[in-house]
Formats: structure tokens, sequence, C-alpha cells
């Protein structure tokens, strides 16, 4: 619990001396603007939920790949992970403290989307199931945290990881169907897709923005915590292995 | 119970890379270290203090051999080691430098289980005491390398171990700022602390520490008190002079403690003792035969070595 | 050597440096399987919200064709890392020091930039293209391999621009990079028409790259007459140019304001 809050903590000022954290709190309205245009161009108004939740995935995809995800591999170039393995606090309860800090501030970006689309285009987004509404996007930010505890765990370990998260995200905003839904993309991409957390989340997302009932919410919930928590422990397990690695080889340090 | 026992401690790094050779950064090191002692680790850069320190504060696996902190196995016993150890590993980098002094010291008690309020107590007091308070609110991006330094410390110090590692801890630091943190040593030291210091400054070794172990390429060569080094730094001290008259030469070469009378390629004459109090009596002659242009100067660490070697080779 | 034979050698070098830079990232393994999957994916993310929006394949054309030559503008954006690199590298006050103009070399240092940026968008737009069913009309299609260099081109002289901006401040490169190119798609006709958009944003988008090269390019696909499009062109290299020369200004004033306060230093 100690390193828990130590790294919420720690993670919430990091955040406010580092204005790159932000970024995607400034991507998110500008997706949501391109992507309104797109739809109300084309008449299709129907599909303006569509464009405000899509936002909100991608932004949280972006905090996991290119913030949370490289948190490790910042301390180590850093020459911080040496004390930090040295202290009596587990690190990984240390990166899930910080995991959870920036998961808020991806979170932040519905609150953002929400108040564009109202204040700048008139959209009012209905909230016609907000429990349920809450229940995704807390499973949603939790199952983002479990992911970007394999990332950063997966990331320390390679050499270039930076060139992996550059090109990721495209690739993940398709396969998780964040703006078109998995169903309408070609056949062989379901299974990888439905292995993808985020693809639930987002047919979740954007049916409890619709007055129609949630078609199996339960059990698509469930699906969404599950694949959560394959990565934490995927993730958990790998940062024991790269950690216990890392001493012996005596990379804990760079060079 | 002693504070630090090392037992036939090997670490070997093997190549990663094509070209790259495999190195012996330790070879079967013992050392013991007694509760409460100040203990140097001395050694040039390269000589493996520093991947010694990292095994006792265990960052680092052992490749053979054992090595316990306060009873405890640093390789078996990490959860219980890691709450009693302090480690100031010094540097540029190793905090977080957007963040300020004080904030950084902050999350350091967090990781060590501080209470917040005993947290805030401790930075407070440690920025004072490490002469920071001022700048304890400023960026660590802002703060100049003697300042970083001094941060450093003050975080090694914030989980209040039992033992604490310091790593070539004044490095970086003005001469001024090196004084003062050897008094601080001396306080850690009545605090009952056991502290093994890592340097390549033989001064520093002697003015702070009990005793003190030569490394040298991953082995260990010696371990001596300080008063011992002493005499060493000023038993092998070398006369560099220019323009002596060669009959004077001639007479110094003569005189008891006098080892070595050579020409160095365009730069004069180095005349080597090896006793104590030949050197003021080399350089009462030369100023006498009216020679001005002298330089004394200190053996290298490894001259030291290999002396050592070679007197302890003479003694068995 | 003449000045204009010194300028171009010290351009070829430049942009060798560049290129230098950028091969440390990419190999063309990691290039196609990193960078190009992402393209692709960017393009086809957008083909297909074309296709969930309308029964009409024009829809998904329209936004194939904007984003392949979005591309172009990430790549061009993107320079402005390479070109302001050298402010915290520590090596400016030695450039400025050097007898050649640091001007030019900081013109040229991101320019592969310029080249990545054709090669991904068309090579984005030959792919994609066909999978979606997009009818290439050979061989008039061709036209859009110059037209897309000149639009890289124009991106790449922008994000030179945005390395002077970017130069005078500490850390804020990863923010200037990603609100301009967003920007740039949201406002640049990539996803919808200029005119969906206030008269006045339209106007302030012509002002910007890639607006009147992409014109051009969707006037090659809908067989707009030559006319229409090498005017379009014609704007687009006009805006390229106003670019790259209000960068060199602006580069130009830094350093010599630089060499008068002092502000030059050699590292971070």
């Amino acid at each position: 619990m100690h390193g828990y809050l130590a790294g919420l903590k720690l993670e919430a000022r990091l955040i406010r001396a580092q204005p790159d954290s932000l970024i995607p709190l400034v991507t998110a309205p500008l997706f949501t603007i391109i992507f309104l245009a797109i739809v109300r161009e084309s008449g299709r108004y129907d599909l303006q939920p569509d464009a405000l939740m899509a936002p909100v995935l991608i932004a949280l995809w972006w905090v996991a790949l290119q913030h949370a995800g490289q948190i490790i591999t910042h301390d180590r170039w850093q020459a911080l992970l040496e004390s930090i393995v040295a202290a009596p606090t587990s690190l990984a309860s240390l990166l899930f403290g910080r995991v959870t800090t920036v998961m808020c501030l991806g979170l932040v970006s519905f609150l953002e989307v929400w108040a564009i689309g109202a204040v700048f285009f008139d959209v009012s987004l209905r909230f016609e199931h907000p429990l349920e509404l809450v229940l995704i996007l807390v499973c949603t930010a939790f199952a983002t945290a479990g992911a970007s505890l394999a990332f950063a765990a997966l990331f320390v370990m390679t050499r270039n990881a930076y060139t992996f998260t550059n090109s990721a995200g495209f690739p993940l905003y398709l396969l998780s169907g964040v703006f078109v839904p998995v169903a309408v993309l070609p056949g062989w991409i379901h299974p990888v897709s439905s292995a993808i957390f985020m693809s639930w989340s987002a047919d979740l997302l954007r049916a409890s923005v619709r007055p129609a009932p949630i078609d199996q919410f339960w059990g698509r919930l469930g699906m969404v915590v599950l694949l959560g928590v394959i990565s934490f422990v995927i993730g958990r397990f790998v940062l024991i292995y790269v950690l216990r690695r890392m001493r012996m080889t005596g990379e804990l340090a760079t060079a | 119970m002693e504070a630090v026992e090392v037992e036939e401690v090997t670490r070997v790094f093997e190549p990663r890379r094509r070209g790259s050779t495999r190195v012996v950064a330790l070879d079967s090191v013992s050392l013991t270290i007694p509760t409460g002692e100040i203990h140097g680790l001395l050694g040039p850069n390269g000589a493996g203090k520093t991947t010694l320190v990292k095994i006792l504060s265990t960052v680092l696996l052992p490749t053979s051999g054992r090595a316990r902190v306060l009873g405890h196995d640093v390789v078996d016993e990490t959860q219980a080691v890691r709450p009693l150890i302090g480690i100031v590993f010094g540097g540029e980098r190793g905090l977080y430098w957007r963040l300020t002094g004080r904030q950084n010291l902050e999350y350091w008690g967090a990781l060590y289980k501080l209470s917040s309020r005993q947290t805030k107590a401790r930075a407070r007091e440690l920025l004072e005491r490490v002469g920071l308070a001022d700048k304890a609110d400023q960026r660590v991006e802002e703060y100049s390398r003697g300042m970083k330094q001094r941060l450093h410390l003050a975080r090694g110090l914030m989980g209040d171990g039992r033992v604490l590692f310091l790593d070539e801890p004044t490095t970086g630091m003005d001469p001024l700022a090196a004084r003062e943190f050897r008094t601080l040593i001396g306080e850690l030291r009545g605090e009952g602390r056991t502290i093994l210091l890592a340097t390549h400054d033989m001064a520093e070794a002697e003015a702070v520490c009990d005793r003190v172990t030569l490394i040298d390429r991953g082995k260990i060569i010696a371990t001596e008190s300080p008063r011992t080094l002493g005499h060493l730094l000023t038993r092998f001290q070398r006369i560099d002079v220019e323009g002596a008259p060669e009959a004077v030469l001639e007479e110094i070469r003569t005189m008891d403690g006098v080892t070595n009378v050579a020409a160095v390629d365009g730069a004069g004459v180095r005349i080597e003792v090896d006793a104590e109090g030949v050197t003021q009596l080399v350089l009462e002659r030369l100023v006498a035969a009216g020679v001005t242009s002298v330089r004394t100067g200190l053996p290298s660490l490894e001259e030291v070595y290999v002396q050592l070697i070679g007197e302890r080779g003479m003694e068995l | 050597m003449s000045a204009i034979a010194t300028t171009a050698t010290i351009m070829r070098y430049a942009f060798r440096a560049g290129l230098a830079d950028y091969r440390s990232m990419y190999t063309w393994k990691s290039w196609l399987a990193g960078w190009f999957v992402r393209v692709l994916a960017q393009v086809s993310f957008f083909a297909l919200i074309g296709e969930r929006i309308s029964s009409d394949e024009r829809a998904t054309f329209y936004l194939l064709v904007g984003n392949a030559l979005a591309v172009a503008a990430v790549t061009g954006v993107f320079s402005l890392n390479a070109t302001s690199s050298e402010r915290w590298a520590g090596t400016l006050p030695l450039l400025v020091a050097s007898p050649s103009s640091p001007v030019i070399v900081f013109g040229s240092r991101g320019s592969y930039a310029a080249l990545d940026g054709t090669v991904s968008a068309v090579s984005a737009l030959f792919v994609a293209g066909p999978l979606f069913g997009m009818d290439l009309p050979w061989p008039r299609v061709l036209l859009v391999v110059p037209l897309t260099a000149l639009v890289a081109y124009s991106c790449y002289c922008f994000g030179t621009f945005l390395a002077g901006v970017v130069f005078r401040f500490r850390n804020i490169n990863s923010f200037v990079v990603l609100t301009s190119y967003m920007t740039i798609m949201a406002v640049c006709g990539v996803n919808v028409p200029l005119t969906y958009y206030p008269e006045a944003l339209e106007w302030i988008s012509r002002f910007m790259p890639l607006t009147n090269g992409l014109l051009a390019i969707r006037g090659v696909f809908e067989g707009d007459a030559a006319s229409a499009i090498l005017g379009d062109a014609a704007l687009e290299a006009a805006v390229a140019i106003g670019w790259m020369t209000a960068a060199l200004l602006s580069f130009n004033q830094f350093a010599s304001r630089g060499r008068r306060d002092g502000s030059l230093d050699y590292g971070a």
C-alpha cells in the first residue's frame, strides 16, 4: 500500500512538473473535432456518440504506450532504477500507483470530450446508462493499467521500444475498434481483436450512450476485467523476470 | 554480529556484444566490517568498488560467493536487507530532475515506508544538514553538480539505514563541501552507523576511515589503517627537479632512503625516496645548492600497491 | 568553391546527417514492419470510417486519399526534432562559429523527412487504394508522385519553421509535433472539404502546408483540368517557400541575437 501511494503521489507531482504529460488532453479535443466533422459533414448525426467515445479510448491507449509504458525505461535511463530496486518497497506496487495516476489523466479526456461536444458542437451525450458507463470507464482504465504494466516490463527489456510505441498507436486503434466496431472489420481480424480488452470496452462504451438496453452487459464487462487481469499477471511475471535478469547481468543501470 | 561479511565473492560480466570481453570485476573478494566502523574501499576506476557496493546493496547478484549485511544474505534475504541500508550512488543522474529537492526526498522517504509526517520532518532535517535548506524547493535540474551530490547524500540518509554504502560521494564537491561532508561522516559514526565508503581519493580515505581496503582489478590488495596509508604517502614521495648540478645529484643518490635518481625525458630529474623524513633532507640539499625548480609529488595508487606488494613479499 | 556549390555541398551533408540519424532509428525491416504498418493502419482506420458513414465509396476514397497525404504531414512536422536537435546537442555555437551559414544547415538538417514523407504517402496510397477498391487511373495517377513530393517538402518546410519555435523553449517538442499535425489533419481538407469550415478558417488553411497540394491530388483522381491542378500545385509551392523563408529568417534572427546576448550555449 505504501508503495502504491508513493507511486500515486510521485506521478501526480511529475505530471504537474512536466507539461508533456498533458499531451493526451490536447489531442483528445483535436480528435473529437476531426471525428465529429467527419460524421456531421456526411449527415450521420447518429454516429456522433461514437465520434465522442473514440478520442477517450485513443487517449487511454496513448497514456498506456507513451506514458505509463515508459516509466521503468525512463527511470533506468535516469539511473534511478537501481536505487528504487534497493529500497524496501516493491517496484510493482510503485509502478501500479504511478500507472493509476496516469489512467486518471486519461479519463479526464472523457470530461473534455463531453464538454467540447456540448459547448462547440451542440452534441449532448445522453447518459442512458449512467452506472454502466461509470463501470465501463473504471474497468477500462483498470485494464489499461494492466496493459501499461505489461508494456512497461516489456519495453525495458527491448532496445528499440521507441519505434514500437510510435508505430503501435493506429494499428491498436484499428484492432480495438475505437471508432469502427470490430464487427465491421474483416473476419480474420476478429480473433485478434477479441483478445484486446479495448475492443470490448469500445463496444460497451458506444452502447452505454445509446438508449437501447446494453446486450450482455456483465458478460462483456467481465471480459474487459478478465483481459485486464491477464495483462496484470503477464506484466507482473515479466517484471519479476526482467528485474531478476537485470540483477544478474548488471543492467539495472545503463552503461 | 558483523555489519558486513563478504566471503569469496566473485562477479563476472559476460560479453554482451560481439567484440567485448569477459570482465572479472571481483575475484574471490573477502572482507569483514564490524558494526560502527567507517571502512574505506580504495581503488582506481574500474577496480571493482562500485561492483561490490552494488552487490552489498542487493542490486547486483554475485556470480559466486556469499555476502551478508547485518546477518542477512544479500541474495536470498533482500527483503530483510533493504530496510537496513542506505545507498549513495551519486552522479548527475539518479534524481527526478523536474521535481524539487524536497519532493525527491519525500518520495524516497515514502519508499522507505516512513509516514507522511516522518517523511516531511526528516526531509527538512536532512536538507538542513547537507546545506540545501534554502534550495529545497528549487527543481533539481537547476542544481549545480555539488548540490546534486549533497542531495544524493540526503537521499541516502532518508531511510535511516544502519549500514550506509557511499560510492564516490564527494565527486563534484568543492573542497569546502567535501570537508563538511567528512564532518557529517563523523557524526554518522557517532550515531552508531556502519559506513562503507568507496573512493579513489587516498587523502579522503585517510581522513575519514577507521580502516581502508585497497582494491585493484577486482582483487583485494590489503586492508590497512589510514595511519599506514599515511606513512605510505609520505614515504614514497618523489621530487622532480630541474637545473640541479650533477654533483649534487650524485650526492643525493648516495643518501639513505633515496631509491632512485633518474632523468625524465625533457623534464629534468626525478628523485624517489622510500623512508619518512628523507624528502625534507633532499629538499634542504637542493635548496642549499641554489636549485629553485623543485616539485614534490605523491605516488600513484598503483605505485603504492606495487610497493606494498613488494614489501609484503619481502616481509612474508 | 562558388557560393552555390558550397551551399549545395552543405545541404547534401546536412541531408546525409539527418538521414544517418533516421537510419539509427529504423532499418529497412523496422521501417516496413514498424512505420509503414502504422501508416497503413492510419489510412485504413479512416478509410473504414468512410465505409461506415456512407455506402458511397467516394466517402471512403476521400478519407483514404486525405489521410495518405496526411502521413507526409506527420513526417514533415516530425522533422522538427532533427532540426532542433542542434540546439541542445551543444553544436549550435559550433555551427554559428563555422565559416558557413548555419542557416543552410538548419534548413537542410531534417530534409530527409521530405523524402520519407513522399515514399510513405505514395506507398500508402498505392497499397491501401487498391485494398479498398479504389481505382488508380493510369497513367494520370503518376502525377500524384511529384505532387506528393511537393506536399512532403512543403510540410517539411513548415516543420523547419516549427523547429525555430521549439528552439527557443525547452521540452515542448512532442507537444508541438502532435498539436501541429493534428491541426493540419483537422483543418486542411484531409477529412472534410474546406467548405465545411467557416470561410475565415478556409482562408487560413490555404496558407498551411498540404491544403493546396491535396486539392491538386484530389483533382488528379477526379479528372480535373490541368490548369486547376497546376494552379493548386503552384499555391502549394508558394506556401512551401513562404514557410521556409520564415524559418530561415527566424533562425537567422535567433543566431544573431544569441551572438549578441550570449544565449547560445553548448548544451542543456
